[in-house]
């Protein structure tokens, strides 16, 4: 009782810490990386509900992604609908896209059904690319100027900030969570999960597979769609290899690996190891530490060759770090703090 | 008393000493690295260059990948957290694009070196200065070239279907519609595709009297010796990328010789230093600069100097870029407001030839050094 | 006609190429059971090691296929030993993602090695032709790269179907279990057949060296390609894969030509999905989930 008590205590406590944070910290570039955290966050409670809980692990969800990007981009910059109608238009428009390629993948398993998720994301991008007339194909669609948002004629935000865009995020990702922390405690979550363990047993059971791997796949498309329209109005600029292509797809799926699959927290323990991480590479923050703090001269031959590499180097510390992920903790990060806990307490008995 | 003078003396001393921090955003890797890689090492000479002439810059490096919205975080890092008086860069069309915006927002100067896509220019962006001629003139001086030198009717277009091929031959097409010449085909290809022979067959089969290409060098040498193979062969190549103007291209002589491509600079050029500067980029990294390098060298002096001028602040960079003239490796410089562009430099474009294994400029005339080669000689 | 012609031909030629690549991908799969995402990267570093030994040693493309076969067999077999072994139980994403960042460490090292300079390999043929009338021509180097893949190809089969490892890796493939019942040492089989397969990717990529070009992320483009073509053929059969390796080049090809160039990609995905639908078996496979 008291351990629910701490844990939701621990919760609202973050929460109210983040709700505040954008007072305190008015840096912009701090601010963006709090909305890439949340974006990460979102795509991967998304992902982890068809992967995590139904165990359907699909390597193409940037397909989803895509849809909700483009058709919230598509209508604005079209018809200058604004993003919070056109947001609802992607729903619509993936609930459509889910179900058809639920009706292709899910007669599939396993491998198999892998390596249709990925032929049928790449068909999605390929098409992007070649029906100029509808996406702008490879030049992509650049909107940056967002309409102000009124509610009954007064003006709540113009998006010249990002502070706006920090709160769509930070509810975003909560939406996520709620939804994840929502199924783990119904029936719904039973029905995944017993598909996920022994799809023939959960048949024999009278489980109606194709039903709730098809509800698991609309609510992770939703999910991610919705995530796909914010990067859509926050970036400003969407073309298909960004946000249709097969390594968006793997960087998603890559989240809730290394944070832990089909755990509540696994994809924000994962987002919060993978967004600094890759950013401090690519900039060149680590560089600049390891100088800072005597670690590295800056003119000897190790400093100039971190410096000039380091930077290019950082998706090679990813693929290090997804091998050294699946070989010594494939149950995540979630996996491996709960292995420390339950060790503790063997040890204190 | 005298230490506050003396103080205040050696800050108005020391103060066009300080060193002006300016961004770079460039692809330094991911798949545009090998022509970002000119562009870096033009700057570095620059940098060298500008040390000589007594002007100090802190130069923040950002590698934006090649996609443009890590191009778009770096601007944002660039502009709120480092602070930089200027922006050179970034190198795609893409990614420019994306960045000029930011840079109009945020207002910070940006010199963008080398991207094609005219939009960029194009939207009335006070704060987006592009030094290089952008994709309509790759097209006019083309087809110029060709027209000057013969009489075709025809082309077929092949090329890379990303944002710069895709946008490089839209221009093209508009161009040629307006010179009454047809189009017999239009065949954008997938990047890394190994195969294009059924392609070009097909391009065959209409009997273009020119083939319009847009790509770079790998997919360059490729197409040609695939035609080559396939037997294609039009009145010209014109090779309308930057996969065209490479040392590398010009190495493959068993397929290179006479294509005609268009290039925003060459060593032989009659503008100041520009044979020196290719004779240092050789020696200094070991191979032929493209004019990619040039153009970021050019960027890079311009900016600094510039920057130094208004001691940093973004306001008076800006306006110094506006009002300012230049006259260097890149020829005259200057950024206007021209034809619905805004802040663009009006530069000629050369159009170049590969005969005997060099690139000879053969178009607009007052540039030219040799007699083109027209039409394209039959394949041995 | 010529258009025809031209497409089928070249078509048969680079299919030729992907059957090899294709193969070493369903032998992969066969015997393990693993779906190696990183095989396009193999194919990279067979790529590259060509481009040493023709710049620094200036042995032929093809004539190095002789050093590279062996030299790709034993990097395969230590990745097997050292990465794969441990995952061969694991869920397939598992796998999947080993084999993923394995790719992502060999591309982006060879990146940090050679550059992102796109190298091309110019031998006096790259650019050869056969002229066989009607106005098509047949690549002279594609069509060498061909007849080897062809005879790498019988050597397989008859290693396969001769030999007793060859054997004992069918059996391994046909059920791992039992195989390892009637004695023989599975452990084993795996690794000779990861170094095999990874020996064929990397001849592969010995073999389109001459005519295609060398950058560390072509692995991506060939890793799908090798996919389609293995599930279209059958999983873990060596002809379905040959056969799948000439139809894909072929679609590919008259896709290009007779649609364009950007669609040619989804009609093979397309197809591709149509196998996995109707017949995920693929044509010579057996039925097996």
């Amino acid at each position: 009782m008291t351990k629910t008590l701490l844990n939701a205590a621990a919760f609202l406590l973050v929460l109210g810490a983040l709700l505040v944070l954008p007072r305190y910290m008015d840096s912009p570039y701090a601010l963006h990386m709090m909305i890439l955290l949340f974006l990460s966050i979102s795509q991967g409670q998304s992902w982890n509900i068809l992967g995590g809980y139904t165990g359907q692990h699909s390597v193409g969800h940037a397909a989803y992604f895509g849809v909700g990007a483009y058709t919230t981009m598509m209508l604005m910059q079209a018809r200058g609908v604004a993003p919070w109608i056109g947001v609802w238009a992607g729903v619509a428009a993936v609930v459509v896209v889910a179900l058809v390629i639920g009706s292709i993948c899910f007669r599939l398993r396993g491998p198999y059904f892998v390596l249709a998720s990925i032929a049928v994301a790449e068909i999605m991008r390929l098409s992007a690319i070649n029906l100029t007339g509808l996406t702008n194909g490879a030049e992509g669609i650049l909107v940056t100027d967002l309409p102000a948002f009124k509610i009954g004629g007064r003006v709540i935000t113009d998006f010249m900030t990002k502070v706006p865009f920090y709160y769509i995020g930070l509810a975003l990702a909560l939406l996520t969570l709620a939804v994840t922390w929502g199924i783990e405690r119904s029936k719904l979550g039973y029905y995944f999960q017993a598909i996920r363990e022994d799809q023939d047993a959960a048949h024999s059971l009278g489980i109606h597979i194709a039903l709730y791997k098809n509800i698991g796949l609309v609510i992770s498309a939703v999910l991610t769609a919705l995530a796909g329209s914010f990067y859509g109005i926050y970036v400003g600029f969407v073309d298909p290899p960004t946000v249709l292509g097969l390594d968006l797809s793997v960087q998603i799926m890559l989240i809730c690996i290394i944070g832990g699959m089909g755990t509540l927290y696994g994809p924000v323990l994962g987002s919060l190891v993978l967004v600094p991480l890759s950013e401090a590479l690519r900039s060149n923050m680590v560089t600049d530490l390891l100088v800072k703090s005597g670690l590295v001269s800056a003119d000897s031959k190790v400093g100039i060759f971190l410096k000039e590499n380091l930077a290019h180097a950082h998706v090679l510390l990813y693929g290090i770090l997804v091998v050294l992920v699946i070989l010594f903790m494939p149950e995540g990060l979630m996996g491996f703090l709960k292995g420390l806990t339950s060790r503790r307490r063997k040890e204190a008995v | 008393m005298r230490k506050h003078l003396l103080a205040l003396g050696a800050v108005f001393v020391l103060s066009p000493l300080m060193a002006q921090k300016i961004g770079v955003i460039n692809s330094m890797s991911g798949p545009e690295a090998p022509i970002g890689e000119n562009i870096s090492n033009g700057i570095k000479l620059a940098e060298e260059d500008l040390i000589k002439k007594g002007i100090h810059v802190q130069l923040v490096w950002e590698d934006d990948t090649g996609k443009p919205q890590i191009s778009m975080s770096a601007m944002e890092k660039l502009a709120t957290r480092d602070n930089v008086a200027g922006v050179v860069g970034p190198y795609t069309s893409a990614c420019s694009n994306a960045v000029a915006k930011l840079a109009e927002k945020y207002r910070v100067p940006l010199l963008i070196p080398a991207a094609a896509k005219e939009e960029i220019t194009r939207q009335g962006l006070k704060h987006v200065f592009r030094m290089n001629a952008p994709a309509d003139r790759y097209a006019s001086s083309l087809i110029d070239a060709a027209l000057g030198l013969g009489k075709p009717k025809s082309v077929a277009f092949i090329y890379e279907n990303t944002d710069f091929g895709t946008s490089t031959s839209k221009t093209a097409k508009e161009y040629v519609a307006k010179k009454g010449i047809q189009v017999v085909a239009d065949e954008p290809y997938p990047k890394g595709a190994a195969d294009y022979r059924s392609t070009l067959a097909k391009i065959k089969s209409k009997n273009p009297d020119l083939v319009f290409m847009v790509s770079y060098v790998a997919d360059a040498i490729l197409l040609m010796r695939q035609s080559k193979e396939v037997g294609l062969q039009p009145q010209a190549f014109l090779g309308g990328g930057a996969g065209f103007t490479t040392a590398e291209f010009a190495g493959e002589r068993a397929i290179s010789e006479d294509v005609i491509s268009c290039t925003q600079w060459t060593d032989d050029v009659n503008w100041p230093g520009a044979k020196d500067f290719g004779k240092r980029y050789k020696a200094r990294f070991g191979k032929e600069p493209t004019y990619h390098a040039a153009c970021a060298y050019e960027s890079m002096m311009i900016m600094a100097e510039t920057a130094r001028n208004a001691g940093g602040d973004r306001e008076k960079t800006r306006a110094g870029l506006k009002a300012g003239n230049w006259n260097g490796i890149m020829g005259p410089v200057r950024f206007a407001d021209y034809d619905g562009f805004t802040n663009q430099n009006n530069h000629p474009m050369l159009v170049q030839q590969i005969q005997g294994g060099n690139y000879e400029t053969v178009f607009p005339a007052p540039f030219a050094t040799r007699k083109a080669v027209y039409p394209f000689p039959k394949w041995k | 006609m010529a258009v025809f012609m031209q497409s089928l031909i070249s078509g048969i030629l680079i299919g030729g190429v992907y059957a090899l690549i294709g193969i070493g991908l369903t032998l992969i799969f066969g015997v393990m059971r693993v779906i190696n995402f990183g095989h396009g990267d193999i194919l990279m570093v067979g790529m590259y090691l060509t481009y040493i030994l023709f710049t620094f040693a200036h042995i032929d493309p093809f004539v190095s296929v002789l050093i590279s076969f062996p030299l790709m067999f034993l990097f395969g077999g230590f990745l097997q030993k050292v990465f794969i072994n441990r995952v061969l139980n694991a869920v397939a994403q598992n796998q999947i993602l080993l084999t993923i960042g394995l790719g992502l460490i060999m591309s982006n090292t060879v990146m940090l090695i050679f550059t992102s300079d796109y190298k091309i390999i110019t031998t006096s043929y790259s650019s050869s032709t056969i002229q066989v009338g009607g106005g098509v021509s047949v690549s002279w180097p594609l069509l060498v790269s061909f007849l080897i893949t062809a005879a790498i190809t019988a050597a397989l089969y008859w290693f396969l179907l001769k030999t007793d490892t060859g054997q004992a890796i069918r059996a391994t493939a046909q059920d791992r279990d039992a195989a390892q019942l009637m004695g023989i040492n599975v452990k084993r089989m795996s690794i000779i057949a990861f170094g095999l397969g990874s020996a064929l990717a990397g001849t592969a990529g010995a073999l389109i060296s001459p005519t295609y070009y060398i950058f560390p992320q072509v692995g991506s483009v060939f890793t799908l390609k090798a996919f389609v073509i293995t599930v279209l053929g059958g999983m873990g059969s060596v002809v379905g894969a040959t056969l799948g390796g000439v139809l894909i080049g072929i679609t590919e090809s008259m896709s290009a030509a007779y649609i364009s160039s950007g669609w040619k990609d989804v009609v093979v995905f397309v197809l591709f999905l149509l196998v996995l639908l109707l017949k995920p078996s693929g044509l010579m496979g057996k039925s097996r989930t």
